[in-house]
């Protein structure tokens, strides 16, 4: 989910910098009042910790596929908000100026887009609330119930939030000509899979800590430290009876379909989701196996009825663009795959 | 060779590029950082169908690259991982944009190729200049030149920090993940029944990491500031180059420098 | 110069670690502190440095007892090497960490620097000032780690398994570093060759107690005593 520089105007970015430059200002100022100076050096390892977790492989049973760890979730859970964000913020930089990951123009919009949501939104909106409440009932078997809930949760919606202004701000930078509707279809059914999948992987882990050492996460209920220990198969068995909870159908569908942006791209109708591409074989000059799924959709397209290609009706235009539409219909195929890797990969 | 492994190697690889010695590598941090957000700015600003106009934005790349001796091939191998985001959104571009505008033989050139290549230049371009950047300025001298534009210290030195210890904690990962796949043969990652204690076990590592940290920053009486032996001092040559730099990308976006020159010989 | 009084400390409540634990450390003494894993030298490493405070009893650093008022002071006098350099070493090159500790204590810039090079040349690593933490070798950075704890002048030297994971060449430099610091040394460590050669008395802890304190010639030749608690013999009495 790393924006690269190319994809965004500078009155975006710039305004997306002001936007978390506030934050960060929040956060530095929040921290400084707290006066803790234990949390700097607790920070940084953490932060370098999940700067290599994110590289670690999780293979999804079923599937070929890998899923990774969602850092703003666990940062906040592991830190709070605002030293998880200043953390995060220091990952994302770290990633764009040595991996290339993002760019420095978009620092701003990506520290927006993946630390804010997951560290703000994620921990006041849905970790602590959930924490908090009486969800699972009382006790450590509660509590873990609840760190279960609240990490896929707290995954999945961040990075919906992520993905839909990933969306939002490539659509406001005029970059690209795919027009708004399609581009959310295509970005936020992937993105639904990908934090299924980084949700576990966080509830996972930060249930294994809070077996071994509780004290390190937010909004536990210290007198209950060390009482009720679990074994980590059960704990597992929880998290994917809550997991299928949540993602319903999604997750059934999300596992048949390792691919995701193949899926949402050309996925069947019966699933009520390429509907909302806005695909159409006849605008698009493309004769293949997707695109007559795609004119089976058609007919309920809702977002671009009216959208009137330019130059649509002029003959030369149509052959000359047919030819050239199939040598990149190819080449699109070869990155869809490499995006699709990109993304399961590369997000924070 | 896993993913963590090559990280090591990727970070690496700029401190020895860093370790040239150039005139580029001389420059100060604060005006190298100026001068390339400057041209990332500039770059991405130019119209999606100015093509032309954006070409001439090469000049400060080839530049760079000619004085610092950094090899153009590094910088390329780290496109990878920026081009496929870039084209996925920009291949569209052709299909819904499909105005022509030029003919080559019986290939019509559309608006919509001309915006995508512009895109996939853009990228390209900017993530050439931030390469050259991180390639000729050590991490400590990028923070230097952040403090010096009053990034707020508390980030300056967790970014330091965290810099220091992606590379310590990125070799324990990797360490870890070889001596797991050693006993899990045919797997590709960690399967889901040591999901939590993989990670787990070496996040409760890294917790006594941090105590021993900060015992140590406290024993060496640190009490909340952290002072650098780096400083960043802006010299008058630095001044008039980092001005001369962004004058001439200013000038590239206002004027077009491709089509004047080609209508030279037209 | 450092004194245990009768001091008892726990991690967990009726499990405790050190105690009713009372030793005295004269100035300019070398002290080895040796007893197997668990026996509590981590602790009063700990203790001594203010990290952790005791339950009961009371230590004294330098004649002034232990209190969180006093600390910042005291730990002015206390250096402690780490065992693990990287944990020491958190910032990017030598000279940043050599002058961390006395900027923070109120040196000037220049000051700081002039004392840096000052400890650099004494132990020979006058190539190592500009060098990069993360790029130098683990007998570098052992060396570098010694280095910033001398740059902060301290009367005290704790040290924690110092020669640990070095090859011979730089396990010999590092003992002979040691041997040339005129400070009051403490140093804990199953590296007994190395005790012998560096101190010239032996606390043997065991469950949080002393179980021997004396000259190290005497401790370390006890091969019944060392068995007793879990250790052997240095490898030159094996003759």
């Amino acid at each position: 989910m790393h924006m690269a520089d190319a994809l965004l105007a500078p009155a975006v970015a710039g305004v997306m910098y002001a936007a978390s430059g506030v934050a960060a200002g929040h956060s530095v100022i929040k921290l400084k009042k707290d006066e803790d100076d234990k949390k700097l050096p607790v920070m940084a390892v953490t932060a370098a910790l999940v700067f290599a977790g994110q590289m670690i492989n999780f293979t999804i049973p079923g599937t070929g596929s890998s899923g990774h760890i969602c850092g703003g979730m666990m940062l906040s859970a592991l830190l709070g908000p605002q030293a998880g964000f200043l953390s995060m913020i220091v990952i994302l930089l770290i990633q764009c100026l040595f991996f290339a990951d993002g760019g420095l123009l978009a620092l701003g919009a990506n520290i927006w887009n993946m630390a804010f949501y997951g560290c703000f939104v994620g921990y006041y909106l849905i970790w602590r609330p959930i924490m908090r409440s009486k969800l699972f009932g009382e006790g450590a078997k509660g509590q873990r119930g609840r760190i279960i809930l609240a990490s896929i949760l707290g995954c999945i919606i961040t990075l919906q939030l992520g993905a839909f202004s990933v969306v939002l701000e490539t659509t406001l930078s005029g970059i690209t000509e795919l027009p708004f509707g399609a581009f959310a279809a295509l970005m936020l059914p992937i993105h639904l899979a990908i934090g299924l999948v980084e949700g576990i992987v966080t509830a996972v882990v930060l249930c294994f800590i809070y077996n071994a050492r509780p004290d390190l996460i937010m909004d536990v209920d210290k007198s209950l430290i060390g009482s009720g220990k679990k074994s980590l198969k059960s704990v597992i068995a929880i998290v994917a009876v809550v997991a299928l909870v949540i993602g319903g159908g999604l997750s059934l569908l999300a596992s048949s379909n390792p691919d995701g942006l193949e899926w949402a791209l050309f996925g069947n109708a019966e699933e009520g989701y390429a509907e909302n591409m806005g695909l159409d074989e006849d605008d698009f000059g493309i004769a293949s196996d997707a695109a007559d799924k795609a004119e089976s959709i058609q007919e309920s397209t809702s977002f671009l009825p009216d959208y009137a290609f330019p130059d649509s009706d002029s003959p030369l235009g149509t052959t000359v663009s047919g030819i050239v539409g199939s040598a990149i219909v190819a080449g699109l195929a070869a990155v869809i795959c490499l995006a699709g890797g990109f993304f399961r990969k590369k997000k924070a | 060779m896993n993913k963590l492994e090559t990280a090591l190697r990727d970070l690496s690889e700029m401190d020895r590029l860093n370790s040239i010695d150039s005139p580029v590598h001389r420059m100060s941090p604060l005006a190298k950082f100026l001068i390339t957000i400057a041209y990332i700015a500039v770059t991405v600003s130019f119209d999606k169908y100015q093509l032309s106009n954006m070409l001439v934005m090469i000049l400060y790349p080839a530049f760079m690259f000619s004085l610092s001796g950094i090899p153009v091939r590094t910088c390329f191998y780290k496109l990878r991982i920026v081009l496929p985001l870039v084209m996925a959104v920009g291949l569209f571009n052709p299909f819904l944009d499909r105005v022509p505008v030029m003919r080559i033989g019986s290939f019509v050139v559309t608006a919509g190729m001309i915006s995508m290549v512009t895109l996939m230049l853009k990228g390209v371009f900017s993530l050439t200049a931030s390469f050259l950047l991180v390639a000729t300025t050590p991490m400590d001298c990028i923070c230097a030149a952040l403090r010096k534009l009053h990034v707020p210290s508390m980030l300056v030195t967790l970014l330091l920090l965290t810099y220091r210890y992606a590379g310590v904690l990125t070799e324990e990962a990797s360490v870890m993940t070889d001596a797991y796949l050693l006993r899990a043969p045919g797997q590709k990652g960690v399967h889901i029944s040591a999901w939590g204690s993989f990670l787990g076990q070496l996040l409760l590592r890294s917790m006594d990491r941090a105590d021993d940290l900060y015992a140590s920053m406290k024993l060496r009486g640190f009490s909340g500031e952290f002072a650098y032996a780096k400083d960043v001092k802006l010299s008058a040559s630095d001044t008039v180059l980092m001005v001369l730099c962004i004058g001439a990308f200013i000038l590239f976006r206002l004027v077009n420098i491709a089509g004047l020159l080609g209508s030279l010989f037209v | 110069m450092l004194e245990f009084r009768n001091v008892s400390f726990s991690y967990e409540k009726e499990r405790p670690v050190i105690s009713d634990l009372s030793f005295k450390i004269e100035e300019g003494e070398t002290v080895g502190l040796i007893g197997a894993n668990g026996a509590g030298k981590s602790t009063v490493m700990k203790l001594f440095l203010g990290l952790l405070m005791p339950d009961s009893g009371s230590i004294l650093v330098d004649g002034k007892e232990l209190t969180k008022e006093v600390l910042s002071d005291v730990r002015k006098a206390l250096g402690f090497v780490l065992q693990d350099s990287d944990d020491q070493m958190f910032m990017p090159t030598v000279i940043d960490d050599m002058m961390f500790a006395p900027l923070n204590y109120g040196m000037s810039r220049e000051e700081a620097e002039a004392k840096a090079d000052e400890v650099l040349e004494k132990l020979g690593l006058t190539e190592l000032k500009n060098r990069y933490n993360h790029r130098i070798s683990g007998g570098e950075k052992r060396m570098a780690a010694i280095a910033t704890i001398l740059a902060m002048e301290p009367k005290v030297i704790l040290m924690d398994e110092p020669t640990a994971a070095l090859d011979p060449y730089n396990r010999r430099m590092v003992i002979n570093t040691i041997k040339e610091l005129p400070q009051t040394k403490v140093i804990t460590s199953h590296d007994l060759d190395m005790i012998m050669d560096t101190c010239s008395r032996v606390i043997l802890l065991s469950k949080g107690r002393v179980a021997a304190d004396g000259p190290a010639e005497e401790i370390l030749k006890d091969k019944d005593l060392l068995e007793a608690n879990r250790m052997e013999l240095p490898l030159r009495y094996y003759m």
